[in-house]
């Protein structure tokens, strides 16, 4: 058995190459403790600070066509980012506590947001609360009952829509209900979304 | 789990022992064939193959054939691949390469290669009892979950490198046990366990031979073929985390990737206990969560077994085996459980002891066989 106290090239080849093998570990874990990751990763799987994390999307659209999210309606994969499970017969349900859409608008104009929300009828609050925001820009907070579909209208400055000819809508529902013990916020759900319209104000 | 003999001839192979397995290799895949064309009557016989690759298999088909995700993941879904460790799919994909058979088809044979491997290297472990081997190639060639073992899972390997890292340590061999436990370190994330079976293995060399703890540190420092094995033998995870880092700039990506399946860590016995507390409301015997939570404590109960026979290694192995992926939920427990080397080694001892007991396990594993197939195929989800 090779001990220590040998001394021969052997066992100091086997310390070094143990203290080689060390360095290379050490290493690697200090690079793993240490992540070179883009914003949305970071948010979205090491600080957990969102559950929405967005995908590419083309985000085609054109202002005035109403859209149907429910089941056997308009294919609106391109426009939905994260958030969303679907689409099923009574409209598209929203997972996690965010969920995005993203819709190409064009140059800077005044818009409105026209759209149906029906509330979860799992166990939980009399109401959801949904606080909508464009490109960043708070717009307003709507209160969805359970099991009620209702149309909600919402103005959005141009100054909200800016200059990327892009519209990036953000629900957030802080009123999510976990749908059993001990399921993560990923799966928490809120609304569903029927249909939607962005015309130009 | 037996202690290997002195003798090393006669943990060798004989022409019983690498033929028996053999007719539990046909009359296995007959039974899963049969079971195919009982739930799937329609359906063309070559289909087979792809009609038990479910759940996470079709994973490891993508990963042997496309390799692992970039970020943003291509197919735009949140579940990044990197939660599943390499080293099976893509040796699978890597003899793809050089066999043009479709991967479903190649993975199979693999597995079923693999799972004879790894029942002719626990001939040892299982005490060299004829009817023990015999029970325990049943369980993992024509039993009731040798779906697992036979089709594309990694759990086929885990059960190999498993049943090696403890054949070396019946030798206490340190650098054979650690070159398994590299490989299996890079096939499971619990894999990286191994390193401190081997270390727990030492500390008891090192009992034996001094007859004293005292000096017990400087002791196995002074071993350097030790120290060598301690590092490598989780070298398999740490190359996968190098791997990470560069592939998708996040090494634990594995590990947070897990968000995007909804898993949350809580209390281990917190899960068990709600697990078994949920009671079936559609008339069955017993619910999925129950089904799951059961075979924890059975793996939990053999694992007692284990440290009432002294055998420590095996035992810190698992008992980590055990409660690390309990801590996420009772997913995929039974899985896990049947996968457990030692565990299964173990039972199969048990069962043989007596005649009329193994002659009745021997039937029983095989009758199961035909009907846990066919809940596979319907979806069973304790069986995912």
């Amino acid at each position: 058995m090779l001990r220590l106290s040998d001394r021969s090239p052997t066992t100091l080849g086997a310390y070094a190459l143990a203290a080689l093998i060390a360095l290379f570990e050490l290493t690697i874990l200090w690079q793993a403790l240490h992540p070179t990751v883009s914003d949305d990763y970071r948010a979205y799987y090491i600080d957990k600070t969102t559950t929405c994390l967005p995908q590419p999307v083309a985000a085609d659209y054109t202002l005035g066509t109403q859209l149907d999210f429910r089941s056997g309606g308009d294919d609106t994969r391109e426009l939905r980012p994260c958030g969303w499970d679907g689409p099923a017969g009574d409209g598209m349900h929203s997972i996690g506590q965010t969920s995005r859409l993203r819709f190409e608008v064009g140059p800077p104009q005044n818009l409105t947001l026209s759209m149906e929300l029906t509330g979860v009828t799992l166990p939980g609050p009399a109401e959801q609360r949904v606080l909508v925001s464009a490109n960043g820009v708070d717009l307003q907070e709507l209160l969805v009952t359970p099991g009620k579909t209702e149309r909600f209208t919402i103005a959005i400055p141009k100054e909200a829509v800016g200059d990327s000819g892009f519209l990036d809508l953000k629900f957030d529902y802080p009123d999510a209900i976990s749908p059993g013990n001990r399921i993560s916020n990923t799966y928490w759900r809120s609304v569903k979304l029927g249909r939607l319209k962005l015309s130009p104000a | 789990m037996f202690p290997l003999s002195l003798e090393t001839k006669q943990d060798r192979p004989t022409a019983l022992l690498l033929l028996l397995p053999l007719v539990f290799i046909l009359s296995g895949t007959l039974i899963r064939f049969l079971a195919f064309r009982y739930a799937q009557p329609d359906a063309d016989w070559t289909s087979y193959f792809g009609a038990l690759c479910r759940w996470d298999c079709g994973w490891y088909v993508r990963m042997a054939e496309t390799g692992y995700d970039r970020f943003p993941i291509p197919s735009r879904i949140n579940a990044g691949n990197w939660a599943f460790f390499p080293f099976y799919p893509m040796l699978v994909g890597l003899v793809a390469k050089v066999v043009p058979l479709p991967t479903i088809v190649l993975a199979s044979l693999l597995s079923i290669l693999t799972a004879y491997a790894a029942v002719l290297a626990a001939w040892p472990l299982l005490g060299r009892s004829i009817r023990a081997y015999a029970l325990y190639a049943a369980f993992m060639l024509s039993g009731p979950v040798s779906f697992y073992f036979t089709t594309f899972f990694t759990e086929v390997m885990y059960v190999l490198l498993t049943t090696l890292v403890f054949r070396f340590l019946g030798r206490s061999n340190y650098l054979g046990a650690a070159g398994a436990a590299a490989l299996l370190s890079a096939t499971r994330i619990v894999g990286v366990f191994a390193s401190l079976s081997i270390g727990v293995q030492a500390l008891m060399d090192y009992r034996k031979t001094a007859g004293t703890w005292k000096g017990v540190i400087p002791g196995l420092l002074a071993q350097p073929r030790l120290v060598l094995s301690i590092f490598i033998a989780p070298l398999g995870f740490f190359t996968y985390v190098a791997f990470l880092n560069y592939w998708v700039g996040d090494g634990l990506a594995f590990s947070h990737t897990q968000r995007a399946w909804g898993r949350m860590i809580a209390n281990p016995a917190v899960y068990l206990w709600e697990g078994l507390k949920k009671w079936p409301d559609n008339g069955a015997l017993f619910s999925n969560s129950q089904i799951l939570a059961l075979a924890a404590v059975a793996g939990l109960i053999v694992t007692g077994i284990l440290a009432w026979r002294r055998q420590w290694p095996a035992v810190v192995f698992c008992l980590f085996c055990i409660v690390i992926p309990l801590a996420a939920g009772l997913a995929s427990m039974l899985r896990f459980m049947t996968a457990m080397a030692p565990l299964t080694i173990t039972v199969a001892t048990l069962l043989a002891r007596q005649r009329i007991v193994f002659a009745l396990s021997l039937v029983a594993i095989i009758v199961s066989a035909w009907f846990v197939t066919l809940a596979w195929m319907g979806g069973n989800v304790a069986l995912v």
